[in-house]
């Protein structure tokens, strides 16, 4: 009678059985988790070329504005400016992230900026109130696309009058000179461009800054975001070495993070144009109209002092030069 | 030699009537043994599971929901936080502060139980959160400064959130889900081991009555009656616990558990569509793909007219009244939150952005309180469906409770009182 004895203990036993928590081990492979930007392109594909490569021109002269300007209002029928007065505002493409350029003040939430002024110059003539416009915030790589679909009356957005760009939308005369240069951190040792071989330089998808990057004898490594506002966030998060784009974009995000420093020389010449559909000749007949009058009356330069004057000398307006 | 020797005389024994009874004795109660084994091991089995059940992966998938509803509120607010201009409102960075504790104190507890796709799923919210909450305070720091830097950090935090951190969450809750079906099924399954060692034992059992009543013309064998009984008795009783289990087990589910994982997939739809709308405003006029998804998300949620969706399955599905009051209100709350959303993009397109994002995030008539309404709402429906898994749960451990040992004494007393009346009747060949 041994036996069930221990069949009776077996039984016991395994009655009595339960799980039994085993330790876990540390995951020693853990490494930093780095966050990124929505839309980063880590290398930056290069932008098609044209097809057919665009007519030599010159991509400062713009259409000759008429003697005067309709007064406010008081549009011409049929004209572009006479569908915009209809509709009782202007509707304009623009950066909310450009600071001190064009960018949304987070205190009042209203959005601000040089080109904001400008703007709001052109509301004022057209619509004879210079708070008569919407906002609308766009990429750079959505600059051309929104002027194609029609969807603004026109582009303020730092767009670098080229003659590539001519082929597809119309280009006002220069309200702003910039060049390319370089943001770095303060210390990193990095002078200019021969520094930067094979390191990670940022600028935004779709600009001409890109391709001036991808173009460098010194083969850094282009990296493109959404927006100039995500290549400092990158910046400041060690993702990559230098942010560079024009001048005047620069020194909106050095003066965001004292711990960064424009350098390097300027690499190219960049006119700024207010951007517009190819088939309103009138429109861009119009707002030169209204850029040649804040040139003479000293507004340009009130504008340009009242963002820029804390970070460097004011310079001339820029000249205005037509083709016809 | 000797083994050969003891073999035939085993065989020659065996031929012989006491041969037979002596092998009959065996094999009942082998048999006895065996079923007694198999019961014990198939309530705790049984045990096992419904244990799995109440205590691991349904806790586990009610937590992997607080902890993605947390999460997305915490992004919500801080967005509208940002939308607010200004030094942000108390209440909303306290709501913030609020979601994230709630979400941390939410893993410490997910991260005992879970295993397999649950624990990496953990892993990644365990190393993400902290990289989320820096970058929040960085963009508030800057926001502060009155500079545009802190939206971009803004948005990169909400990418991480959108992209990694709430799909990860997404895909703990699905696991545990998936594993809470997989034990509900292994509890209703029938034991078919044990039923067939049952069956067999019973018929060995009749088969040594009848061998016996023949050899020895005596009608019953006292011993193999007894036996018999318990047999019986232990068969009857794990059919009864475990069809009982089954049976409580498969009313959570179809009352319980498949109510609150279809309202918890239109929680995490509702919060979706929330984070969408602030994010169509906060990208002021470049936000046509957010409110895309907004659209695809209501539709999800309530069909295109409202009336369908998750919510009219849910509704339909609803177990009892207090369920389907929960659905209904959370209907309503999506009816008019989907009113008032159109208002903010009627605003928001005529270029009153100002107040578009007044209607969206401020006062009781704003979109973000009719979407916290049908979050409330949809919580509660949870809420009521997670009790009702829980008693029913309960009962289904009650039904196994004790099963084990009673199966295992009533084992033991086949084989002894089988054995014990075999003995008799071999004895009177000695």
């Amino acid at each position: 009678m041994k036996k069930p004895v221990v069949v009776v203990l077996a039984l016991l036993v395994l009655s009595g059985c339960g799980a039994r928590p085993a330790t876990p081990a540390v995951d020693s492979s853990a490494a930093a988790a780095v966050p990124r930007p929505l839309n980063v392109q880590d290398p930056a594909q290069a932008p098609s070329p044209p097809a057919t490569p665009p007519p030599a021109c010159d991509p400062r002269a713009s259409l000759r504005p008429p003697a005067s300007l309709p007064a406010p209002g008081r549009m011409p029928a049929g004209t572009a400016m006479a569908r915009i007065a209809e509709r009782g505002r202007l509707i304009v493409g623009i950066d909310q992230n450009a600071y001190l350029t064009s960018y949304r003040d987070p205190v009042t939430g209203q959005v601000v900026g040089f080109e904001i002024d400008l703007a709001r110059e052109i509301a004022r003539a057209l619509l004879g109130n210079p708070d008569a416009i919407q906002w609308r915030a766009i990429t750079t790589a959505d600059r051309i696309p929104v002027l194609q679909r029609r969807e603004v009356d026109m582009v303020i957005r730092t767009m670098t009058a080229t003659c590539e760009r001519m082929q597809q939308v119309a280009f006002s005369t220069e309200y702003l000179t910039s060049g390319q240069r370089l943001l770095v951190n303060r210390g990193s040792g990095i002078k200019d461009f021969p520094d930067l071989a094979g390191r990670k330089v940022c600028a935004t998808r779709g600009s001409t800054s890109i391709v001036t990057i991808m173009n460098q004898p010194s083969k850094p490594v282009p990296v493109a975001t959404d927006s100039t506002l995500d290549c400092l966030v990158m910046l400041q998060q060690g993702q990559v070495d230098a942010v560079s784009t024009i001048d005047v974009l620069l020194l909106g995000l050095a003066a965001q993070d004292p711990g960064t420093e424009v350098v390097g020389a300027r690499i190219s010449d960049e006119p700024s144009g207010v951007a517009m559909p190819l088939d309103t000749p009138e429109l861009v007949r119009f707002v030169n109209g209204v850029l040649e009058r804040i040139r003479a009356d000293g507004t340009w330069t009130a504008i340009y002092s009242r963002w820029f004057a804390a970070y460097g000398p004011v310079p001339a307006a820029p000249p205005a030069k037509y083709r016809d | 030699m000797i083994l050969a020797i003891a073999w035939r005389r085993l065989i020659r024994r065996a031929a012989t009537s006491p041969g037979r009874l002596t092998t009959l004795t065996a094999v009942v109660v082998v048999l006895g043994l065996a079923f007694g084994l198999a019961g014990v091991l198939t309530v705790r089995a049984g045990v096992g599971l419904v244990r799995d059940v109440t205590d691991r992966s349904g806790p586990l998938s009610l937590q992997a929901q607080d902890i993605y509803q947390s999460l997305s509120d915490a992004d919500a607010t801080a967005a509208s936080a940002f939308l607010a201009n200004g030094v942000e409102p108390a209440q909303l960075r306290k709501r913030y502060l609020d979601d994230i504790a709630r979400a941390s104190s939410a893993l410490t507890v997910a991260l005992r139980g879970a295993e397999g796709r649950s624990a990496a799923a953990l892993g990644v919210l365990v190393r993400q959160i902290p990289v989320y909450t820096g970058l929040v305070e960085s963009a508030r720091t800057y926001n502060r400064q009155g500079v545009p830097l802190g939206g971009a950090y803004l948005r990169e935090a909400s990418a991480l959130m959108r992209q990694i951190i709430l799909p990860a969450a997404q895909q703990l809750f699905e696991a545990e889900t998936a594993r809470l079906a997989g034990a509900q099924r292994a509890v209703a399954r029938w034991p078919w081991t044990v039923t067939l060692l049952g069956l067999l034992l019973l018929g060995a059992l009749l088969l040594t009555q009848w061998y016996v009543t023949r050899l020895t013309n005596r009608r019953l064998n006292r011993g193999l009656v007894l036996a018999t009984l318990a047999a019986l008795i232990a068969s009857g009783w794990l059919a009864v616990a475990s069809g009982g289990a089954a049976g409580h087990v498969g009313a959570g589910r179809d009352g319980g558990s498949e109510q609150v994982a279809l309202l918890a997939e239109a929680r995490i739809t509702a919060l979706q569509a929330r984070a969408d709308e602030g994010l169509t405003l906060i990208a002021r006029g470049d936000g046509k793909a957010f409110e895309q998804d907004f659209t695809v998300m209501m539709e999800r949620l309530a069909g295109k007219d409202g009336k369908g969706g998750l919510l009219q399955r849910a509704h339909q599905e609803a177990p009892d009244g207090a369920a389907r009051a929960a659905v209904q209100d959370a209907q309503r709350h999506a009816a008019d939150w989907l009113a008032i959303h159109r208002k903010v993009r009627d605003l928001d397109d005529g270029s009153q952005h100002a107040e578009a994002v007044r209607l969206a995030t401020d006062g009781a008539a704003s979109a973000a309180s009719a979407a916290g309404r049908l979050d409330a709402a949809l919580a509660e429906g949870i809420a009521v469906g997670g009790r009702r898994f829980d008693r029913e749960a309960g009962s289904a451990g009650d039904a196994l409770g004790g099963a084990d040992v009673a199966v295992a004494l009533l084992a033991l007393a086949v084989a002894a009182a089988a054995a014990y009346g075999l003995n008799q009747r071999i004895a009177e060949y000695r």
